[in-house]
């Protein structure tokens, strides 16, 4: 399959089914163009494994276009690959060079279970979002715009914490696959406007419990998840994380 | 009071219980050297602050066990956290790359080996302690026997690597405690980056300087010289005028 463009070599995570037993199987690819995208590049592989017969490699993508957070794939150990700020969606061929071997895996997190090769179900993070990454306001008319005063700095990092797309990348890169960078954007983003007010003490303890219950790990201020993080969320919404539960704890009503 | 059992047993809550035992054992750590820097005051303050130390017997009861206390919860809880990070992980990566720089320290990662350090403080602990807490046969004056401890080979060379660790720990945990307890802001967060590194380092230059001045210190044992005194180091140690006098302008240096 040699040709123009790039020839690499991947070595893809294979696993038939949530229980089945996975390993590295190495392909060889040739004719990469380098403005494909990484997921366009496994496109061309899927397609030429299909015309040989064999199982394609299972994968998330959704909009490819760095918005909607299911592509995922540890990408020769990094989360969406080598660049800040991308997604694996965005990630272009170009970032790697002709002869390139590319180990590709899934995330790795007990509470991200593989469901096959590279998809794993990130179920946990939903669960999590349904005890309290919500607020409970009735609907209707939209509300006259500035009657609820916000001041701008909290606005902008409300919006700042609202960029989280819940891709995981954050539990792939942490050492200890912890889940704080997610939930601590999510409990931000409320906890900052004064639509999100009167649920944040419950949505705080809720959403940690749940997160605890999922078997995330602990946060060690490594702030690998920062870098990892597509969105570029700030690890100083896991620190107004750590403030928001202790004020819940301590002089809330909520009890944990 | 089910419910702060439940918070302190949450990811977060264990995270608090460890940065604050880290502080107050970072407090401890100020006081020991500040014990032990009077080691350059000369014999009699050091004595004199060891013994007046001693009297407090009730103090010290509670203080010890205060202080055991605060080692035990850090370090079980180290244990209890870093085994379920390992279970949160599951099966490693096969290739795993940092985005991050981590501490920024440039070299290394001290974030990266939290556990590790502390294993080999853990070991340097339990050896300090077997020198100087319960080993009470040899009958020195605490001058000496510091001098006589430090003096070997052996212990230099392992209390040297205990004070790096140490250092290597406190550089991450020091800084990593404000985040911990929720302090994080933007005119804050270079301050408690440059207080961790300073305190770090000159809390293990300040223990390294003891055992460099078992090494340099040529002065005469204490006023009463035990029956069990290595004689190699006393013969060594003949009193000149010199090195007795330095000793004592520090002293006054100090008060």
């Amino acid at each position: 399959m040699a040709g123009r463009g790039m020839n690499l070599t991947l070595k893809i995570w294979r696993q038939a089914g949530p229980k089945a037993k996975g390993e590295f199987q190495t392909y060889k690819l040739g004719g990469v163009s380098p403005d494909m995208s990484f997921l366009e590049m496994l496109d061309v592989l899927n397609e030429q494994l299909i015309q040989h017969g064999e199982e394609s490699v299972a994968f998330d993508h959704d909009c490819r276009e760095g918005i909607c957070g299911m592509c995922s794939l540890m990408i020769n150990g990094q989360a969406h690959g080598p660049d800040k700020a991308t997604t694996t969606c965005q990630l272009h061929m170009r970032r790697f060079r002709d002869g390139d071997t590319i180990v590709i895996e899934p995330w790795r997190a007990t509470a991200f279970p593989v469901v096959r090769d590279l998809v794993v179900d990130r179920s946990a993070f939903d669960r999590i979002i349904g005890q309290g990454g919500f607020v409970s306001i009735n609907t209707g008319n939209a509300q006259d715009a500035n009657c609820l005063p916000v001041p701008k700095h909290n606005q902008e990092k409300a919006m700042e914490a609202a960029a989280c797309i819940g891709c995981g990348a954050c539990v792939a890169a942490c050492k200890n696959a912890s889940a704080m960078l997610f939930v601590s954007a999510k409990v931000s983003q409320l906890a900052l406007l004064p639509q999100g007010e009167p649920e944040a003490a419950r949505r705080v303890v809720k959403m940690v419990a749940q997160m605890d219950k999922e078997g995330f790990g602990g946060c060690t201020n490594t702030y690998e998840c920062e870098a990892a993080c597509p969105a570029e969320v700030p690890a100083s919404n896991i620190a107004r994380l750590n403030r928001e539960y202790m004020k819940a704890v301590l002089l809330s009503d909520e009890m944990p | 009071m089910k419910w702060l059992l439940n918070a302190l047993s949450s990811s977060l809550g264990r995270k608090f219980v460890m940065a604050i035992t880290g502080l107050l054992l970072c407090g401890f750590l100020v006081a020991h050297l500040a014990g032990n820097l009077l080691l350059w005051a000369g014999a009699d303050v050091y004595n004199g602050y060891a013994h007046k130390l001693h009297e407090q017997a009730a103090l010290l009861l509670v203080a010890e066990i205060g202080l055991f206390a605060l080692f035990a919860v850090h370090i079980v809880l180290a244990f209890r956290l870093t085994g379920g990070n390992r279970m949160a992980r599951g099966q490693e990566y096969a290739v795993k790359q940092n985005k991050g720089e981590g501490d920024g320290v440039g070299w290394g990662r001290p974030d990266s080996f939290m556990f590790i350090s502390g294993l080999v403080i853990l070991g340097f602990l339990i050896l300090h302690l077997s020198d100087f807490k319960f080993n009470d046969t040899d009958g020195l004056a605490p001058f000496d026997k510091a001098r006589a401890v430090l003096r070997t080979p052996l212990r230099t060379a392992g209390y040297l690597t205990g004070f790096l660790f140490l250092f290597l720990h406190l550089l991450h945990g020091v800084a990593s405690t404000f985040q911990t307890l929720g302090i994080n802001h933007k005119k804050y967060n270079q301050l408690i980056r440059i207080v961790g590194v300073l305190f770090s380092a000159s809390v293990c230059i300040g223990f390294a300087s003891c055992v460099g001045w078992a090494w340099a210190f040529t002065g005469a044992p204490s006023t009463t010289p035990a029956p069990a005194v290595d004689q190699a180091t006393v013969s060594q140690a003949e009193p000149t005028p010199e090195a007795t006098a330095k000793p004592e302008a520090k002293s006054e240096q100090t008060n």
